[in-house]
Protein backbone atom coordinates (compact mmCIF):
# COMPACT_ATOMS: atom_id res chain seq x y z
CA UNK A 1 0.00 0.00 0.00
CA UNK A 2 1.14 3.52 -0.74
CA UNK A 3 2.41 5.67 2.10
CA UNK A 4 -0.11 8.33 3.04
CA UNK A 5 0.93 11.97 3.25
CA UNK A 6 -1.16 14.77 4.74
CA UNK A 7 -0.41 18.36 3.70
CA UNK A 8 -2.03 21.00 5.92
CA UNK A 9 -2.24 24.67 4.96
CA UNK A 10 -3.01 27.03 7.79
CA UNK A 11 -5.09 30.18 8.15
CA UNK A 12 -5.19 32.62 5.26
CA UNK A 13 -3.58 30.35 2.70
CA UNK A 14 -6.68 30.14 0.53
CA UNK A 15 -5.50 33.43 -1.00
CA UNK A 16 -1.85 33.51 -2.12
CA UNK A 17 -1.94 36.77 -4.07
CA UNK A 18 0.15 38.64 -1.46
CA UNK A 19 3.12 36.41 -2.34
CA UNK A 20 3.45 38.30 -5.64
CA UNK A 21 5.61 40.92 -3.95
CA UNK A 22 8.13 38.25 -2.96
CA UNK A 23 8.60 37.16 -6.54
CA UNK A 24 6.25 34.17 -6.34
CA UNK A 25 3.86 35.43 -9.00
CA UNK A 26 0.37 34.24 -9.82
CA UNK A 27 0.39 31.58 -7.15
CA UNK A 28 -2.91 30.00 -6.16
CA UNK A 29 -3.60 27.21 -3.70
CA UNK A 30 -5.03 25.19 -6.59
CA UNK A 31 -1.68 25.41 -8.39
CA UNK A 32 0.13 24.33 -5.21
CA UNK A 33 -2.25 21.40 -4.82
CA UNK A 34 -1.78 20.36 -8.45
CA UNK A 35 2.01 20.45 -8.11
CA UNK A 36 1.85 18.44 -4.88
CA UNK A 37 -0.46 15.85 -6.47
CA UNK A 38 1.85 15.43 -9.45
CA UNK A 39 4.94 15.07 -7.26
CA UNK A 40 3.22 12.57 -4.96
CA UNK A 41 1.91 10.57 -7.88
CA UNK A 42 5.37 10.29 -9.44
CA UNK A 43 6.75 9.04 -6.11
CA UNK A 44 3.89 6.67 -5.31
CA UNK A 45 2.59 8.57 -2.28
CA UNK A 46 -1.12 8.99 -1.67
CA UNK A 47 -1.94 12.58 -0.76
CA UNK A 48 -4.58 14.44 1.15
CA UNK A 49 -4.23 18.21 0.75
CA UNK A 50 -6.20 20.58 2.94
CA UNK A 51 -6.50 24.17 4.06
CA UNK A 52 -8.38 25.68 6.94
CA UNK A 53 -8.74 28.98 8.78
CA UNK A 54 -10.44 27.29 11.67
CA UNK A 55 -8.54 26.19 14.74
CA UNK A 56 -10.81 23.28 15.60
CA UNK A 57 -10.61 21.96 12.08
CA UNK A 58 -6.80 22.22 12.08
CA UNK A 59 -6.71 20.30 15.34
CA UNK A 60 -8.89 17.64 13.74
CA UNK A 61 -6.51 17.33 10.81
CA UNK A 62 -3.53 17.02 13.15
CA UNK A 63 -5.30 14.32 15.13
CA UNK A 64 -5.96 12.48 11.88
CA UNK A 65 -2.26 12.87 10.99
CA UNK A 66 -1.47 10.82 14.10
CA UNK A 67 -3.90 8.05 13.20
CA UNK A 68 -4.33 7.84 9.46
CA UNK A 69 -1.16 9.16 7.87
CA UNK A 70 2.53 8.23 7.61
CA UNK A 71 3.89 11.74 7.17
CA UNK A 72 2.91 15.38 7.62
CA UNK A 73 3.83 18.56 5.77
CA UNK A 74 2.47 21.72 7.30
CA UNK A 75 2.45 25.35 6.22
CA UNK A 76 1.42 26.92 9.51
CA UNK A 77 1.69 30.55 8.33
CA UNK A 78 1.55 32.89 11.28
CA UNK A 79 0.17 30.55 13.85
CA UNK A 80 2.47 31.86 16.57
CA UNK A 81 1.24 35.41 16.05
CA UNK A 82 -2.42 34.74 15.43
CA UNK A 83 -4.25 35.31 18.66
CA UNK A 84 -7.18 33.21 17.47
CA UNK A 85 -5.07 30.08 17.41
CA UNK A 86 -4.07 28.22 20.50
CA UNK A 87 -0.32 28.00 20.15
CA UNK A 88 0.12 25.24 22.76
CA UNK A 89 -2.52 22.95 21.31
CA UNK A 90 -1.05 23.37 17.87
CA UNK A 91 2.50 22.62 18.99
CA UNK A 92 1.57 19.66 21.15
CA UNK A 93 -0.45 18.16 18.28
CA UNK A 94 2.52 18.43 15.97
CA UNK A 95 4.73 16.97 18.68
CA UNK A 96 2.43 13.95 18.94
CA UNK A 97 3.09 13.24 15.26
CA UNK A 98 6.89 13.65 15.57
CA UNK A 99 6.91 11.33 18.58
CA UNK A 100 5.42 8.59 16.40
CA UNK A 101 8.63 8.87 14.41
CA UNK A 102 6.71 10.04 11.35
CA UNK A 103 8.39 12.60 9.11
CA UNK A 104 7.09 16.12 9.74
CA UNK A 105 8.22 19.09 7.66
CA UNK A 106 7.27 22.73 8.04
CA UNK A 107 7.09 24.61 4.73
CA UNK A 108 6.72 28.25 3.77
CA UNK A 109 6.32 29.80 0.33
CA UNK A 110 8.46 32.88 1.07
CA UNK A 111 11.61 33.02 3.20
CA UNK A 112 10.04 33.93 6.55
CA UNK A 113 13.30 35.44 7.84
CA UNK A 114 13.40 38.24 5.31
CA UNK A 115 12.48 41.58 6.82
CA UNK A 116 9.42 42.27 4.72
CA UNK A 117 7.81 38.95 5.48
CA UNK A 118 5.53 39.41 8.44
CA UNK A 119 5.13 35.80 9.34
CA UNK A 120 6.37 34.02 12.37
CA UNK A 121 8.90 31.92 14.12
CA UNK A 122 9.50 28.33 13.11
CA UNK A 123 7.58 25.61 14.92
CA UNK A 124 9.33 24.54 18.10
CA UNK A 125 8.69 21.08 19.49
CA UNK A 126 10.59 19.87 22.53
CA UNK A 127 10.89 16.29 21.31
CA UNK A 128 11.17 14.73 17.89
CA UNK A 129 12.31 16.34 14.66
CA UNK A 130 10.62 18.82 12.36
CA UNK A 131 12.25 19.58 9.02
CA UNK A 132 12.10 23.12 7.68
CA UNK A 133 11.86 24.43 4.09
CA UNK A 134 11.22 28.09 3.37
CA UNK A 135 11.53 30.42 0.39
CA UNK A 136 11.35 28.22 -2.71
CA UNK A 137 7.81 29.30 -3.61
CA UNK A 138 5.69 26.41 -4.80
CA UNK A 139 8.87 24.30 -4.85
CA UNK A 140 9.12 24.39 -1.05
CA UNK A 141 6.33 21.80 -1.09
CA UNK A 142 8.04 19.79 -3.82
CA UNK A 143 11.32 19.60 -1.90
CA UNK A 144 9.49 18.65 1.30
CA UNK A 145 7.56 15.86 -0.47
CA UNK A 146 10.79 14.41 -1.85
CA UNK A 147 12.41 14.59 1.59
CA UNK A 148 9.40 12.85 3.17
CA UNK A 149 9.52 10.16 0.50
CA UNK A 150 13.23 9.47 1.04
CA UNK A 151 12.74 9.35 4.81
CA UNK A 152 9.83 6.91 4.52
CA UNK A 153 11.83 4.63 2.29
CA UNK A 154 14.58 4.49 4.93
CA UNK A 155 12.25 3.81 7.86
CA UNK B 1 24.96 25.96 -13.80
CA UNK B 2 27.85 26.50 -11.38
CA UNK B 3 27.04 25.83 -7.74
CA UNK B 4 29.23 26.39 -4.68
CA UNK B 5 28.39 24.35 -1.60
CA UNK B 6 30.18 26.10 1.26
CA UNK B 7 30.50 24.41 4.65
CA UNK B 8 31.61 26.02 7.89
CA UNK B 9 33.38 24.95 11.08
CA UNK B 10 33.31 21.35 12.34
CA UNK B 11 31.42 20.08 9.29
CA UNK B 12 34.64 18.19 8.43
CA UNK B 13 33.89 16.05 11.50
CA UNK B 14 30.58 14.78 10.07
CA UNK B 15 30.09 11.09 10.69
CA UNK B 16 31.98 11.15 13.98
CA UNK B 17 30.73 14.34 15.69
CA UNK B 18 27.52 13.80 17.66
CA UNK B 19 26.09 11.29 15.14
CA UNK B 20 22.76 11.26 17.03
CA UNK B 21 22.29 14.83 15.77
CA UNK B 22 24.24 14.92 12.53
CA UNK B 23 24.05 11.31 11.33
CA UNK B 24 26.73 8.87 10.24
CA UNK B 25 27.39 10.14 6.76
CA UNK B 26 30.70 11.89 6.12
CA UNK B 27 31.12 15.15 4.22
CA UNK B 28 33.11 13.24 1.63
CA UNK B 29 30.25 10.86 0.84
CA UNK B 30 27.71 13.73 0.79
CA UNK B 31 29.87 15.74 -1.60
CA UNK B 32 30.43 12.78 -3.93
CA UNK B 33 26.68 12.17 -4.06
CA UNK B 34 25.90 15.84 -4.84
CA UNK B 35 28.64 16.20 -7.46
CA UNK B 36 27.36 13.07 -9.18
CA UNK B 37 23.74 14.32 -9.08
CA UNK B 38 24.86 17.69 -10.48
CA UNK B 39 26.97 16.18 -13.25
CA UNK B 40 24.01 14.09 -14.43
CA UNK B 41 22.23 17.31 -15.38
CA UNK B 42 25.40 19.06 -16.57
CA UNK B 43 25.97 21.18 -13.46
CA UNK B 44 29.30 21.91 -11.86
CA UNK B 45 29.00 21.47 -8.09
CA UNK B 46 32.00 22.51 -5.99
CA UNK B 47 32.10 21.40 -2.36
CA UNK B 48 34.25 23.28 0.14
CA UNK B 49 34.69 23.31 3.89
CA UNK B 50 36.63 25.59 6.20
CA UNK B 51 36.93 26.17 9.90
CA UNK B 52 38.03 29.75 9.21
CA UNK B 53 35.51 32.55 8.86
CA UNK B 54 37.78 34.64 6.62
CA UNK B 55 38.25 31.80 4.17
CA UNK B 56 34.47 31.42 3.84
CA UNK B 57 34.16 35.17 3.17
CA UNK B 58 36.83 34.85 0.46
CA UNK B 59 34.98 31.96 -1.20
CA UNK B 60 31.80 34.04 -1.34
CA UNK B 61 33.77 36.96 -2.81
CA UNK B 62 35.23 34.54 -5.31
CA UNK B 63 31.72 33.37 -6.22
CA UNK B 64 30.80 37.00 -6.94
CA UNK B 65 33.90 37.46 -9.13
CA UNK B 66 33.40 34.17 -10.99
CA UNK B 67 29.65 34.87 -11.46
CA UNK B 68 28.66 31.58 -9.87
CA UNK B 69 24.92 30.84 -10.26
CA UNK B 70 24.08 29.59 -6.79
CA UNK B 71 25.56 29.24 -3.31
CA UNK B 72 24.38 26.62 -0.85
CA UNK B 73 25.84 27.55 2.52
CA UNK B 74 25.97 25.61 5.76
CA UNK B 75 27.85 28.15 7.87
CA UNK B 76 27.41 25.92 10.95
CA UNK B 77 28.20 27.84 14.15
CA UNK B 78 29.17 30.99 12.19
CA UNK B 79 25.49 31.21 11.23
CA UNK B 80 24.80 32.62 14.66
CA UNK B 81 27.79 34.97 14.92
CA UNK B 82 29.13 36.14 11.58
CA UNK B 83 28.21 39.58 10.30
CA UNK B 84 31.12 39.21 7.85
CA UNK B 85 29.45 36.25 6.12
CA UNK B 86 26.11 38.11 6.19
CA UNK B 87 27.73 41.08 4.41
CA UNK B 88 29.53 38.95 1.84
CA UNK B 89 26.34 37.06 0.96
CA UNK B 90 24.47 40.33 0.55
CA UNK B 91 26.84 41.24 -2.29
CA UNK B 92 26.28 37.95 -4.09
CA UNK B 93 23.44 38.36 -6.56
CA UNK B 94 22.96 34.69 -7.54
CA UNK B 95 20.58 32.27 -5.84
CA UNK B 96 21.43 31.74 -2.15
CA UNK B 97 20.31 28.88 0.06
CA UNK B 98 21.06 28.45 3.74
CA UNK B 99 21.25 24.80 4.77
CA UNK B 100 21.51 23.00 8.09
CA UNK B 101 21.60 19.28 8.72
CA UNK B 102 19.64 19.54 11.96
CA UNK B 103 16.94 22.14 12.67
CA UNK B 104 18.65 24.89 14.73
CA UNK B 105 15.28 26.18 15.96
CA UNK B 106 14.71 22.95 17.87
CA UNK B 107 18.06 23.22 19.67
CA UNK B 108 19.73 25.58 22.17
CA UNK B 109 18.39 29.14 22.12
CA UNK B 110 21.79 30.48 21.01
CA UNK B 111 21.14 28.74 17.69
CA UNK B 112 17.78 30.42 17.16
CA UNK B 113 19.24 33.57 15.63
CA UNK B 114 20.75 33.37 12.15
CA UNK B 115 22.59 36.29 10.58
CA UNK B 116 22.36 34.43 7.29
CA UNK B 117 18.61 33.73 6.96
CA UNK B 118 17.60 37.35 6.20
CA UNK B 119 20.02 37.63 3.26
CA UNK B 120 19.31 34.34 1.48
CA UNK B 121 16.48 33.32 -0.84
CA UNK B 122 15.63 30.09 0.90
CA UNK B 123 16.34 28.09 4.05
CA UNK B 124 16.45 24.30 4.41
CA UNK B 125 17.01 22.64 7.78
CA UNK B 126 16.48 19.41 9.65
CA UNK B 127 16.39 17.12 6.60
CA UNK B 128 19.64 15.41 7.63
CA UNK B 129 22.53 14.92 5.24
CA UNK B 130 19.98 14.30 2.47
CA UNK B 131 19.18 18.02 2.56
CA UNK B 132 22.22 18.68 0.36
CA UNK B 133 21.20 16.36 -2.46
CA UNK B 134 17.55 17.48 -2.28
CA UNK B 135 18.68 21.08 -2.77
CA UNK B 136 21.01 20.24 -5.67
CA UNK B 137 18.25 18.21 -7.30
CA UNK B 138 15.78 21.08 -6.95
CA UNK B 139 18.25 23.64 -8.32
CA UNK B 140 18.81 21.42 -11.35
CA UNK B 141 15.03 21.07 -11.87
CA UNK B 142 14.42 24.80 -11.52
CA UNK B 143 17.14 25.51 -14.07
CA UNK B 144 15.42 23.13 -16.48
CA UNK B 145 12.01 24.75 -16.04
CA UNK B 146 13.39 28.27 -16.60
CA UNK B 147 15.06 27.27 -19.87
Amino acid sequence: MNNRLLIINGPGLSDLSHFNEFGHDDLTLEKVQKKCSETCESLGLSLEFCQSDDEAELTNYLTRACKEFDALIINPVSYANASSLDFDIYTSNIETVTLQNKPVIEVHIANIFQKRVDVTEPIKVSEGNVGFVSGFGIHSYELAIRAVHRKLRKN
Amino acid sequence: MNIYVINGPNINLLGTREPEIYGHETLDSISKDCIKKGLKDGHDVKFMQSNYEGEIVEWIQNAIKEKIDAIVINAAAYTHTSIAIHDALKSFSGFKIELHISNPHLRESFRHVSYISPVVDAVVAGLGANGYSHVIELLADLQKSYK
